[in-house]
């Protein structure tokens, strides 16, 4: 999602990001490791302890994404991040009835814009609109599709800013706060939750983004 | 209870309800508008359609507190003589069977028309499908709305 | 021309109209609503004459029309005044359109529903003008002092060739009103027609597009409150006890309390059919407020009883009164599937059996076998069940939407306790009917609730209590069976239908008479689950279930459906097998003919997918091809052609667009329509989960031809909504590959 701060932002290629977090990683294990011994050297031994450890860091960021990715997945987050043009609708995720557009902003087009109906609120009563005061899809050129993606596609896409709204780390973290995620866990009579509460998916949200948003095989 | 201001079809209104009110049930009960109709409460049908500031919103699901101060249009207000456009063609095209649905279907219509002066079978269709007709006068809608463009295209 | 006997009464109009004049006081004017469109307003006249029930003539020539059905979207508010004005002879420019109250004494029949309406007021309304016609010519003759032979109208205007005399009929109306009713009056020749057979603009259209206030929903008087209804969430649920602690204290609320509604010593008719005979009852000051408040009445529910009661057998009027129950249990789809499974496996009731139809399938080479279902379906009217009711010691008040007037009038003196001729039931225009509205228990009910609380009350269900309440589409099954020689002849037709609760085969249809051995049967499972008329009752599912399995049939013998058909048909009209064969083979062969020709049936498109079908119910005949596409693995209907044979066409393109919306309307229910349920609760409330066909799954392009006839007209509301299924499966069978035997479709198929 665009954010509109007025701030510049930076961007990171996947690489920079991974590469940077890998060499975070590796500093922290160097002052571990000279903390631990009187006068330390980086043997063979030592190279090997440090593989270990991305592979470890690598296995419980993959780890916590399984559990992102069934949060992300989920009727809540993906039913307004659509593979098509009218987002999904309902615990099953059916085509939203009436069949609302997205239009260039991601906001609906002509009688069905977004805010006519989504207001500031849920409406109260079951099969009416949700609400929330940012109510809209991701917009026509960054469509951020999360209908049908792998875990392996949607972390990688997650993690790259022409893909994912332009975020950088920061914004990545500060995202499992944004108001209209938050609106996942409060969704109105009839809805299921994701999957996990909120504190848990923050935690694995941010367990994976921290050990190097490592992405699944699959 | 909170008195809530109102603008409706040019005219001030101070209505007596609780504000959570939906805006249709104002319109209908304390207003004597009944031309905005119910047909499902839950924004599925779209008989209640009005603007709000120029957006089609469902009157059913909006609390009067939404409309405090703006600009609310209902079918008795889209024209002074009963002759917009889409009035005119509606009578032309003689859409409607039993009537109940059409007021909503004209409303979000107009909305289609100010922001797609010319518009095609399906930009029609992407704008309508809102608005449920029981009786299946969906042929001549479309009908209407292109004429409707004409007759509007002729004014200007 | 042709002369008629009229038999109407002069006195009993004048008697009723003092009746009339002396009813309630409207919120909105009828007349200023009703003046014709496009034209300039025109001058109310000081003073009506009324020359018989359904005309009035005002001094300045003004004509006031009443079209005594109640109209739901049929538009015979338009078509019938058509009729009046075109025997009377006036300009259709000079007519206001009033819409008449409920006046038994007044008006034969005034019941919206089976398509009967043009079919069984054309007589008499063509009589009622042309005797006013020919009483303004006999005042005429009386002020001219000419024989009334030499006198000849032109619309609106007396004309005495002879000496040039001429008048508008307002001249002569006070004196016309005068004359004794003659005894036979000349009614035009077809051929003669000038406003029968036009187009008119529907009489509503001003007050539809401006928002006027129209149904009864938006009436309103001093005083009334409004009142809602809650009934028990399953059937086979009875009301127990209630805690309105909470209810009665919320804002607006006045009182709260149950309703029984048809108790058991009551002579239920035929369109009493009751859901729910003990209601829950809000009244409050306003819509909102009073949905509020029963929302927050907690109420216990327990299981119901059988429930006996005693109703007539059938709809005719004065047809014996029997005993009737409904079993108790609450039922679910499930159950009800593999009961109509098990019926249709056993011998059902033998309605009609030609030749040796056991003999024949011993003997066939090859049998084909196909069931079909389909589900309960609800009416969904737009505008949800309401009704104004205004009951006193003295009278009683109603205005509501309401198709059979006659029927609830009996129910209503019998719960009131007021005699017929006290209780006045005003006509409004419907938002929808659809066969909903024939039941009256809405009328019961307000009439009760204000009976109780005092005062002038509308009652009104939300979308989610009429989704509910029942009197929905009966679930039907029906086999058909077909023998064929080993020349791949067909030797022999069987059908065997059923359905919770009534029996759907009308055995004198087609295929019977076309076949030599043919044999129909039927069944039927009790319930307690409601149901009653839905456009084209029975006919809605055995049209589908009949031509699409004649369409496998011809498939099998390697036949073109339509040819198929009409050999068939040739076979009944030269050589016709039995007796009652109930259908014109010329007529029915007649609008598959057109069908086909209007729609170029051999011509084939890449991706277009056609199916044909066609049936006769309610008096006429249509044909319809249906063109399909599919787009992404989803099927859409791009184009309909349907060839209509009901004889004279009243209003010409009101008729078209009953077509055209009975076509949508069957498309619809088609391939969404479905109401399933689980232990006797409805399992869809509202729109989000009842699909309803919307603007983008309508097609682009619907043609309709009839077959223009000088034969009597008949219906156009259910003739052609009832072929439209069949069409449908056909055509999405040569797109998929695949037959579809149960509606809805839509669960046939793995995208849309």
């Amino acid at each position: 999602m665009k954010s509109k701060t007025g701030q510049k932002e930076i961007r990171h290629s996947y690489k920079l990001t991974a590469a940077l977090s890998v060499l975070a990683i590796l500093m922290t294990l160097m002052v571990t490791i000279s903390a631990r011994s009187e006068s330390a050297a980086f043997g063979s031994k030592d190279k090997e302890v440090f593989a270990d450890q991305r592979k470890r860091d690598s296995v419980k960021s993959v780890e916590a994404f399984s559990k992102v990715y069934s949060v992300l997945i989920s009727p809540r987050c993906v039913n307004c991040h659509p593979a098509g043009d009218v987002p999904l609708q309902g615990d099953d995720s059916h085509l939203h009835a009436m069949l609302p557009q997205r239009g260039k902003e991601g906001k609906g087009m002509l009688t069905m814009k977004c805010a006519n109906c989504h207001q500031s609120e849920n409406t109260r009563g079951p099969h009416t609109p949700p609400g929330n005061p940012n109510w809209h899809l991701p917009p026509a050129d960054m469509k951020m599709v999360f209908e049908g993606k792998s875990a392996s596609e949607l972390a990688k896409q997650l993690m790259d800013p022409a893909q994912n709204g332009h975020k950088d780390m920061k914004a990545l973290i500060a995202h499992a706060d944004d108001a209209l995620v938050l609106w996942g866990w409060e969704p109105g009579d009839g809805r299921t939750l994701p999957p996990l509460s909120h504190k848990e998916f923050k935690e694995a949200w941010i367990t994976w983004l921290k050990n190097g948003a490592y992405a699944p095989e699959k | 209870m909170a008195t809530t201001k109102l603008k409706i079809n040019g005219k001030e209104h101070a209505v007596d309800v609780d504000p959570s009110t939906p805006l249709l049930w104002v319109l209908r009960d304390h207003l004597n508008l009944v031309g905005t109709k119910y047909g499902c409460g839950v924004a599925s049908c779209g008989a209640c359609v009005v603007h709000l500031e120029g957006e089609a919103v469902r009157s059913c699901v909006t609390k009067v507190s939404r409309a405090a101060g703006k600009e609310v249009v209902t079918i008795e207000g889209l024209s002074e003589n009963g002759d917009h456009p889409l009035q005119q063609a509606w009578e032309q095209v003689d859409v409607p069977q039993c009537g109940y649905c059409q007021s909503g279907q004209i409303m979000s219509a107009a909305v289609l028309l100010r922001e797609i002066p010319n518009p095609t079978d399906e930009e029609i269709d992407l704008a309508m499908t809102g608005n449920i007709c029981r009786c299946g006068t969906y042929l001549r809608i479309r009908k209407a709305i292109h004429l409707a463009a004409e007759i509007q295209n002729e004014i200007k | 021309m042709t002369l008629v006997k009229t038999t109407l009464n002069r006195r009993s109009f004048l008697r009723a109209a003092l009746l009339a004049g002396g009813g309630m006081v409207l919120s909105f004017s009828w007349m200023a609503g009703c003046k014709p469109s496009g034209r300039k307003a025109l001058e109310m006249p000081e003073e009506w004459f009324e020359l018989n029930s359904y005309i009035k003539i005002g001094e300045n020539g003004v004509i006031s029309l009443s079209s005594p059905n109640p109209e739901f979207g049929q538009n015979v508010k338009t078509s019938m005044p058509m009729i009046l004005a075109e025997e009377l002879d006036v300009d259709w420019d000079n007519v206001v359109v009033e819409q008449a109250d409920f006046l038994p004494d007044r008006f034969k029949n005034q019941f919206t529903g089976g398509s009967q309406a043009i079919r069984s007021n054309w007589t008499p309304l063509r009589t009622a003008g042309a005797t006013a016609r020919q009483m303004l010519i006999l005042a005429a003759a009386k002020q001219w002092n000419v024989p009334a032979s030499e006198i000849t109208t032109e619309p609106g205007m007396l004309l005495h060739r002879a000496s040039g005399k001429k008048a508008g009929y307002g001249e002569f109306a006070s004196v016309a009103a005068q004359i004794p009713i003659p005894e036979e009056v000349e009614l035009k020749k077809v051929t003669d027609f000038s406003i029968i057979g036009t187009s008119k603009k529907n009489v509503d259209i001003k007050n539809i597009v401006n928002g006027n206030p129209l149904f009864t929903m938006d009436y309103k008087v001093d005083g009334m409150l409004t009142a809602m209804i809650v009934h028990p969430p399953a059937f086979g649920l009875q009301f127990k006890s209630m805690d309105d602690s909470e209810a009665k204290t919320m804002p607006g609320i006045k009182s709260i309390f149950t309703i029984d509604t048809l108790t058991g010593d009551i002579d239920q008719n035929f369109f009493d059919t009751t859901s729910f005979t003990k209601l829950a009852v809000v009244v409050g000051n306003s819509t909102w407020e009073v949905m509020q408040a029963k929302k927050a009445l907690k109420i216990a529910w327990e299981e119901e009883p059988e429930r006996v009661f005693r109703r007539s057998a059938s709809w005719m009027q004065g047809s014996e009164i029997i005993k009737a129950t409904f079993p108790p249990g609450l039922e679910s789809t499930d159950d009800h599937l593999a009961k109509m499974a098990e019926f249709t496996k056993k011998p059902g009731q033998i309605l009609r059996r030609d030749g040796d139809p056991e003999g024949a399938f011993k003997k066939a080479s090859k049998i084909i076998e196909r069931t079909y279902t389909a589900p309960f379906l609800a009416h969904n009217t737009m505008e949800p069940v309401n009704c104004f009711a205004h009951v006193t010691a003295e009278k009683a008040e109603l205005y509501g939407p309401l198709q059979a007037p006659e029927y609830i009038n009996a129910t209503l003196s019998q719960r009131l306790g007021l005699p017929k001729d006290k209780i006045h039931i005003k006509l409004a225009r419907m938002g929808g009917g659809f066969g909903l509205r024939a039941y009256g228990h809405h009328l019961i009910e307000a009439a009760v609730i204000s009976q109780q609380v005092k005062a002038p009350v509308k009652l009104v269900y939300t979308r989610e209590d009429e989704m509910t309440a029942g009197l929905y589409r009966p679930a039907y099954s029906a086999t058909y069976r077909a023998a064929l020689d080993e020349n791949n002849q067909l030797i022999a037709f069987h059908v065997k239908g059923g359905g919770i609760p009534e029996m759907p085969v009308a055995p004198h249809r087609f295929p019977a008479g076309a076949i030599d051995n043919y044999l129909a049967e039927g069944w039927s499972i009790t319930s307690n689950i409601t149901t009653g008329i839905f456009r084209a009752p029975r006919s809605n599912f055995m049209a589908c279930a009949e031509q699409s399995f004649l369409d496998e049939l011809a498939a099998e013998m390697g036949k073109d459906p339509i040819d198929f058909r009409l050999e068939l048909l040739e076979r009944a009209k030269t050589a016709p097998v039995g007796e009652n064969n109930d259908y014109q083979a010329d007529r029915y062969a007649g609008v598959l003919r057109l069908a086909r020709d209007k729609s170029n049936w051999n011509e084939t498109k890449q991706g277009i997918h056609r199916g044909v079908s066609a049936y006769f119910c309610h008096n006429s005949y249509v044909a319809e091809v249906v063109d399909l596409v599919m787009k992404n693995g989803t099927p859409k209907v791009e184009k309909v052609v349907a060839a209509i044979d009901c004889g004279i066409v009243v209003n010409k393109d009101a008729a078209v667009n009953m077509a055209e919306g009975a076509i949508v309307d069957g498309i619809g229910n088609a391939l969404f329509g479905e109401m399933p349920f689980k232990d006797g609760a409805p399992q869809k409330n509202n729109f989000p989960s009842y699909r309803m066909i919307r603007a983008n799954e309508a097609p682009k392009e619907i043609d309709v031809h009839f077959v223009g006839s000088e034969t009597d007209p008949t219906g156009m509301g259910e003739p052609p909504f009832a072929p439209v299924f069949a069409a449908v499966a056909n055509a999405l069978y040569k797109a998929t590959g695949t037959r579809f035997y149960n509606q809805p479709f839509i669960n046939g198929l793995t995208t849309g």
